[in-house]
Formats: structure tokens, sequence, C-alpha cells
């Protein structure tokens, strides 16, 4: 489809084409630009959470889970995703249960360090946000993690989850 | 014949003639056995001139007329026998020899090699043996007074040929496997779809004045129809290719245990000594290239029994031992990693001469050696160099052997341990990390989830007859042939529910590993399987429960239970922790409900319908319920509740409602049905949970 051409009879319209192009002249202001984290940000209960979008490898339906009896506690059961055997882990029970508005529905498969994967659940599929850098480096050098509490450009409080670091806390409390 | 025609069919005959080589090789070993009834040497005799009759069959085919001819001259060789009786062993050794040289030949021939051996004189020499050892005398002397003037070697690996096979990297049969087993999951997703349609057309309304929705109607149902068809050929397909790759990447350790029976045999002669090899878990398979990598290390290995372990005839006799030595393979693979013991029955090590020998030798001052234990000083002999023999003869006493076991263990990450007991034998233990491999599973149904047995540890399935189950001391004990075995309920031991004593007819296997047995009792055994076993995730990878997991062709994930496991002695359960019964249709939501619980003392039981709840109420007390109101099919949990309330001995259970939903309405029906308490899945943190469940068990105590 071929886009419709300006016409002079239509000044109004030629006006709005003008003022898109004057700003696609104007050189950004590279100082001011805000760089941003891309994340998949969810809920969980009353509280929003994300996880950066680069670690982010899956989305799938919490389903052909199959629970292992005398696992840890925060671990819901293995499954099959991508040709890989991943283990499903309660990210619920990891943050302490704070209660939830739906049973979870979703696991979010994560990337670990050396190809490793998990799945983590949570309650709907999740947003794809973008967080200020500026934000989240703050909220890093303010916490110890794994959970940093960034606060959005909306004023919203955005828990940006170490998934790794998250997970290691729970085994080593786990083991002792 | 065009040579490259010629070159083609040899090749394609040499494949078929180390298989039959292998089968006549196994014949042979059994034709010569004086402890074999009538009925055995018949059958090995029968599977010897089948055999030979197709090699003679087969080579003339392909126009190796020199093979016929030798295949020919054995048949008439092994038609002076009768079928009934063992064949002497000078003339077991020289069809072995004979066996050999022609499939060496084979071999040369299918390689284009120049040296081949001259069949001819493999098939004069057979014929002058025949004339010289005359009328075969019915009973062998023995290898004390007969020794084979050569013994021949045991027959080489096949070789692969260029042109009927490729090279492939292994990183490319990776990255298939990975393909296969998405493709398994699109496979499943497409089944999920369908189900989706089978809902839409639920949908579309029915009986209306005109017929506007019947079009659309037809149009899901031709799809529906379309897309499982598609599931179900895409299923089939990603099985096919399942098998196909276990086949291209794997091989069962026979390939590699089936020649060491020759081995045995030859150099036990060769030594004047009786051994013989058993081999237990040779069915399981390995990867190929590990399967290369051990062949060497076995061989050594076992040659060493022989030659160092196995005893002479005598001196075994003296020693209240079988004339007979035995060596034993056994193979296991327990999720990554590959178990393989070589034992034998013979005389040990002797660490004493070990050490000596450390301090001979100059390996360690008589200080150090003096301050070595039993463990320290078996690891000396994989050491380069180190020998206790004084002489070298051709099979030992040079120091090279074990070095290069442990040498070749090690190049495949491997590790090996020696154990020994002075005069009761000594055990080589490799372990071996083996990412791909399949072994056969018993499938076992416990509730509503499905676990896999290694069938090797299954000695028996047998239905459950109360009059042979006995309470002991530490609790139910079953009595097979003539002993009392614990009985243990599978469900029971995972910690899935409470014990349970087996139903008349309920499944119950016998389990032995380790030298011990035990039964348990199952609710179903769906079958065997023959799949993959993958190690666990890493973040579960410790738990000692659990050899790995399997896929099944749906697609879910089993667990593997670890037949050790299962033998551990245990402590009978005095059940002090109180018992929580968490009710929720939701995996996530009885993982958030067991960790509160679990953190506030609780032991937490999980079902994920009503059905399943009481079933774990009829056979067992809970101090309270944690249910879910929304169960999704079948009895939500206010019907379960008034199901509770209903029965006598359930009326005082404490039990707590929870919900999504949190009106006044939901609150005031689980009220009536007969709750103890109620709260809303959004305030369900930790602490009010527990402090609702404590409430809710307070009051049901003040009112008793």
């Amino acid at each position: 489809m071929n886009a419709p051409a300006p016409n002079e009879n239509e000044p109004a319209l030629e006006d709005i084409l003008e003022r898109r192009a004057a700003r696609a002249r104007a050189a950004p202001d590279t100082d001011q630009a805000e760089t941003t984290v891309p994340v998949a940000e969810f809920g969980l209960g009353k509280d929003r959470y994300a996880i950066p979008l680069a670690t982010l490898r899956a989305v799938l339906p919490l389903k052909l889970v199959t629970p292992v009896p005398y696992s840890p506690v925060h671990v819901i059961g293995i499954l099959r995703a991508r040709g890989q055997l991943i283990t499903a882990v309660s990210l619920m029970t990891l943050l302490g249960v704070k209660g939830w508005r739906h049973d979870c529905a979703v696991l979010l498969v994560v990337e670990r360090e050396g190809g490793r994967r998990v799945a983590i659940d949570c309650e709907h599929i999740p947003r794809i946000e973008a967080l200020p850098q500026r934000a989240v480096d703050q909220a890093r050098a303010r916490g110890a993690g794994p959970v940093y509490d960034v606060t959005t450009a909306e004023l919203r409080t955005v828990g940006l989850i170490d998934v790794a670091a998250l997970l290691a806390r729970a085994t080593e409390a786990a083991h002792g | 014949m065009d040579d490259a025609v010629f070159g083609a069919l040899v090749a394609t005959f040499s494949r078929e003639a180390e298989e039959l080589a292998s089968r006549l090789t196994r014949a042979l070993l059994e034709v010569e056995k004086q402890e074999n009834g009538k009925d055995a040497l018949a059958a090995a005799h029968t599977e010897l001139r089948r055999g030979l009759h197709r090699l003679k069959g087969s080579s003339g085919t392909v126009g190796l007329t020199e093979l016929t001819e030798l295949a020919h001259e054995m048949e008439t060789r092994l038609a002076d026998h009768p079928r009934d009786q063992p064949v002497p062993r000078p003339v077991v050794d020289a069809l072995l020899s004979a066996l050999d040289q022609g499939l060496e030949w084979v071999r040369g021939k299918a390689s284009k090699g120049t040296r081949l051996p001259d069949l001819a004189a493999v098939s004069r020499t057979l014929r002058d043996a025949a004339g010289a050892a005359g009328t075969p005398a019915p009973n062998d002397p023995g290898p004390e007074r007969s020794r084979p003037a050569e013994v021949a070697p045991a027959p080489a690996p096949t070789p692969e040929g260029e042109t009927t096979s490729w090279r492939v990297s292994a990183a490319h049969v990776s990255s298939l496997n990975g393909d296969v087993e998405r493709l398994r999951e699109i496979a499943l997703r497409l089944e999920d779809q369908s189900r989706e349609m089978t809902r839409w057309i639920s949908l579309v309304p029915r009986g209306g004045a005109d017929d506007t929705a019947d079009p659309l109607r037809n149009a899901l149902l031709a799809a529906r129809v379309s897309l499982a068809a598609d599931a179900t050929e895409i299923a089939a397909l990603v099985d096919s290719m399942d098998e196909w790759l276990k086949a291209v990447c794997t091989l069962p350790c026979q390939t590699v245990v089936e020649p060491l029976h020759r081995t045995v045999r030859d150099l036990a002669r060769q030594l004047g000594k009786q051994a013989k090899l058993s081999a237990v878990g040779a069915e399981v398979a390995l990867d190929r290239r590990l399967l290369e990598a051990l062949r060497a290390p076995l061989v050594q290995l076992v040659r060493n029994a022989v030659d160092h372990g196995i005893e002479a005839p005598a001196a075994r006799e003296a020693a209240g031992k079988h004339r007979e030595g035995i060596i034993a393979i056994r193979v296991e693979q327990a999720g990554n990693e590959a178990f393989i013991e070589i034992s034998d029955d013979g005389a040990g090590l002797d660490e004493e001469r070990i050490r000596s020998t450390a301090v001979q030798r100059g390996v360690l001052s008589a200080e150090d050696a003096a301050q070595l234990d039993p463990r320290q000083l078996n690891a000396l002999i994989f050491r380069s160099g180190f020998t206790t023999r004084t002489t070298a003869t051709d099979v030992s006493g040079r120091g090279v052997g074990l070095d290069i076991v442990a040498d070749a263990i090690r190049s495949i990450h491997g590790r090996v341990e020696v154990h020994s007991v002075r005069g009761h034998g000594t055990r080589f233990v490799l372990s071996i990390p083996a990412e791909l491999g399949s072994s056969p599973l018993m499938l076992v149904g416990v509730g509503d989830g499905v676990f896999g047995i290694p069938m090797h540890a299954v000695r028996k399935a047998l239905p459950a007859d109360p009059a042979r189950i006995r309470t002991g001391r530490s609790g139910l004990q079953l009595e097979h042939d003539g002993a009392l075995l614990p009985l243990e309920d599978l469900g029971a031991l995972l910690g899935l529910r409470q014990p349970l004593s087996p139903g008349e007819g309920q499944p119950l296997l016998v389990i032995s590993a380790e030298g011990r047995e035990t039964a348990l009792a199952v609710d179903t055994t769906p079958g065997d399987r023959w799949p993959v076993v993958r190690p666990l995730p890493e973040e579960i990878r410790h738990l000692e429960q659990y050899l790995g997991a399997a896929s099944l062709s749906r697609g879910e994930p089993i667990l593997v239970l670890r037949p050790a496991w299962l033998l551990q002695p245990r402590t009978p359960d005095v059940a002090t922790t109180p018992r929580v019964l968490v009710v929720d249709d939701s995996l996530t939501a009885r993982a958030a409900h067991r960790a509160v619980l679990e953190s506030g003392g609780y032991l937490a039981h999980l079902a994920s319908n009503a059905q399943q709840a009481l079933e774990h109420l009829r056979h067992g007390a809970f101090e309270a319920i944690v249910c879910d109101v929304d169960l999704g099919e079948g009895m939500d949990g206010i019907a379960l509740t008034a199901a509770v309330r209903s029965r006598p001995e359930l009326e005082r259970v404490p039990l707590v409602l929870v919900s999504s939903h949190d009106d006044e309405a939901a609150r005031g029906r689980a009220r009536e049905a007969g709750a103890d308490g109620f709260i809303s899945k959004k305030d369900c943190a930790g602490g009010l949970l527990l402090a609702e469940l404590g409430s809710a068990i307070g009051r049901r105590r003040r009112t008793a």
C-alpha cells in the first residue's frame, strides 16, 4: 500500500508533517537522554517485580511440572523446556510469602550464569517495561540485593530481582 | 563383478560376519562346558551349526570362496562330535582360532588390506588337527592337562567402514538431540491447542432457530481433527527420532563385555586356572565414545583379575573355595554417572607386599609407608611401573597396566577405586560421567505421580497377599522365598502420605541393591520403558533419593529413584511433627503453604484435589486441614469441608479455607460448611496463615 501524498489543498496535514519533520531533524540532547534497562515486569501479591529482559529466555504456561519430593521448599518441581531439564522455583517462597492475588499460571525461564536455566513462577504474563538506568544504579548502590527497590519515573517501586543471587541465598539457607 | 559393487557387498557382509562371529564365539564357549546339561549342549550345538551354515552361505553369496571353504571345514570338524556331549577344549581352541582368522580375513577384505591370513592354511590345520585328535573323548581333560599351543587373541573391535558410516561431531548430535526435545514440546503444544479447540466448540451455541452457528462448529471440528492428527503424527515421529538418536549415540555395554568371556577363558587356560565371567547390567546403554574408551581398561582389569586375583584350582580348594573362580562385572547407570564394577573372588591384594614393594622400589620411605592406611596402600598399585611381581611374564609383571587403566579413566573424567579383602577378592569400581545413556526402568505409580526404578534392581513384581504380610517390631514385613523382607509403602517413603498397609492384590516389588532386599508397595505399575536418564538440574542434584530424570513421550519428566536409597535402613516414624493436609489445585500455592507451614513447625502433606484429600484423610490423622475453596474440576473446597464434617472421625479436625475471593458471602459459605477459619490468598502472608491456623486449632481444642 502506498502512503498518501501531501496535498496542497490540505494545509492542516502539511502542518502536521512539517512539525514531525522538525522534531525528527532536532538533534537529541544526549546528556539529557535517559538510558534505560529493559525488564520483564510482573505483579506478585501487592508488589511489582522485574527481571532484566536480557536474562528472560521464555514464558511458559505453568504445567507439566513434576513435583520433586524432598526438594527444598522453594522448588516447585522440574520440567522440560527447550530441550533442557530445568528446575521451577517459587518466587513467592523465595521472597517470603506475603500473599498473592491469583494462583501463578506462568513460568519465566531465566538464564543464569554458565548458560544454566531456571524457571520462576508469576501470576500473569509479564509486561515489557524500561527502568531508568540511573534509578537502577542508585538502587544497587543502596541495597545489598538480591532484590533492589527501583523507583520509576512514575514514582512506582519495582523490585528488580537478581535471580542468581536469590537462588544462591536460598541454597545457602537450605544447606544451613 | 564391478570392484565398487564387490566392495560394497563385502562391507555389508563384514558387518554380518562380525555379528555371526560374536554369536559363534558365545556358542563355542557354551559347547565346551562340562557342567552344561544335555539340553544346553544340544542348544549350543544347534546354534553353532546354524551359525556356521549361515557363514558358509552368506560368504558364498558374496563370492568369498576361501571363507566358504573354511566355514565348511569348521562344520565338518564340529560334525565329528555328538550334539549332547561337550566338545573337547583343544577342538574349541582350534575352532576359535579359525574363527578369529576368518574374521580378520573379512576385515582385511572390507578395508582392502593386502596382508590377509591364509585361510586355506587355516583349513588345512583344522583338517590335520582332526586327523591327529581322532575320536574325541567325551570328557575333556581340562586345562591342567592340556594347554593350547597358542591362545588366540580376543576379537578386535569392529572397524568403522569408511564407506558405510559418517564421522559426526558430538556437538552436532547434541544439537540434534536438543532440537528433537523442542519438537516434542511443539507436539505437546499442538495437543493443547486441540484440547482448547474442543472448548471453543463447546462454546458455539446450539439449538438456535437458524443454523448460522453450524458452519462455524463444523469448521472448528474439522480443524480440531486435523490438529489432533498432526499432533499424533509429530509425537510418533519424535519418538522414532529419539530411538534413532539413541541408537546413534549409545551402545549396550554388552558390546564391550561380551568379548571378555573369551578373554577370561583363554587367559585362565594359559595360566592353568579355572575362571568364568558373569555380567549384570550389561544391557545398560552408554555413550559410544565412553564405551570405546572403556574397552582397553576393562580388558586390563579382567586380565589382572585372572592373573593376579584368581588362585590356582588346588589353592582355591585348599582355601575352601570352588575350583573355578568368578570374575563379575556389574554395570549401573546412576543419573549422570555410570558405575562399572569388576570384582573377583580371588586372593585379594596383599597390603604388606605392596608396602614392602613400595619401599624396595624407592617409591616411599619405610616410615612413610608404615603410615599408609589400606586405601592409600591400594592406591599405589595405580602408579606407573609399580608391580609386586619379581619377574615379568608375557601376561604381567612389568608394572604396566593399572596405570594405563587409571590414565584411561581419567581421560574420560572418571575415577577408579579399589577395595580388597585379603583371601576374599578385589573389587575395582569405575565411576564415569555419562550424560548420554539409557537403561530400562520399571514405572511405578504413587498417588498421582509416576516414578522410575531401574529394572536391574527389581527382582520381582507380585500382588499383595495379606497371608504373607506380617507386622514386625520395626514395621510391616513380607514373607518372600522363605525370608522376611521389610515392606514399605513407597508413597510414605517419599513423604507423600502416611504409611499404608497394602490391600489385597496391590502391586508389590522386591527391590535388591548392594546385597540387600526390601519390598515396596506401590499403587500401580504402568509398565516399563527404556528412556534416556538425564541428571537432575543442579539446584536439586544433591538429592540422594534420585538417580536422575527421564522423559516419557508426553514430555513430562519422571524421577528415577536410586535403589540404594530405597534400601536404606530407617528408624520407624514416631510422628512427632504435627501434620497438616494442604489441599490446593495450584502447584505454587501448595509450595507456598508448605513453606509457611514448615516454618511454623508443621509437616505438610499435599493434595491437589478433593478426591486425593479424602484418600489422605481415610488413611492418616492430621492436626489440621488447609484447603483452597476453588479446586478446579470436581468437588470444591466448600463441598470438601461439608464432606469432612459429615464424617464422625473427622468432625473435630480444624479446617481453614483459603480463597482468591474475599467477600462476606464467601466467608458465610465457609462458615456454613463447617470451616473453622477463612483467609484470603492475598492476605496469606506467613504469619497470618499460621495465626489463623493456630486460632482454629485452639478453638477446636477448647470446644473438645
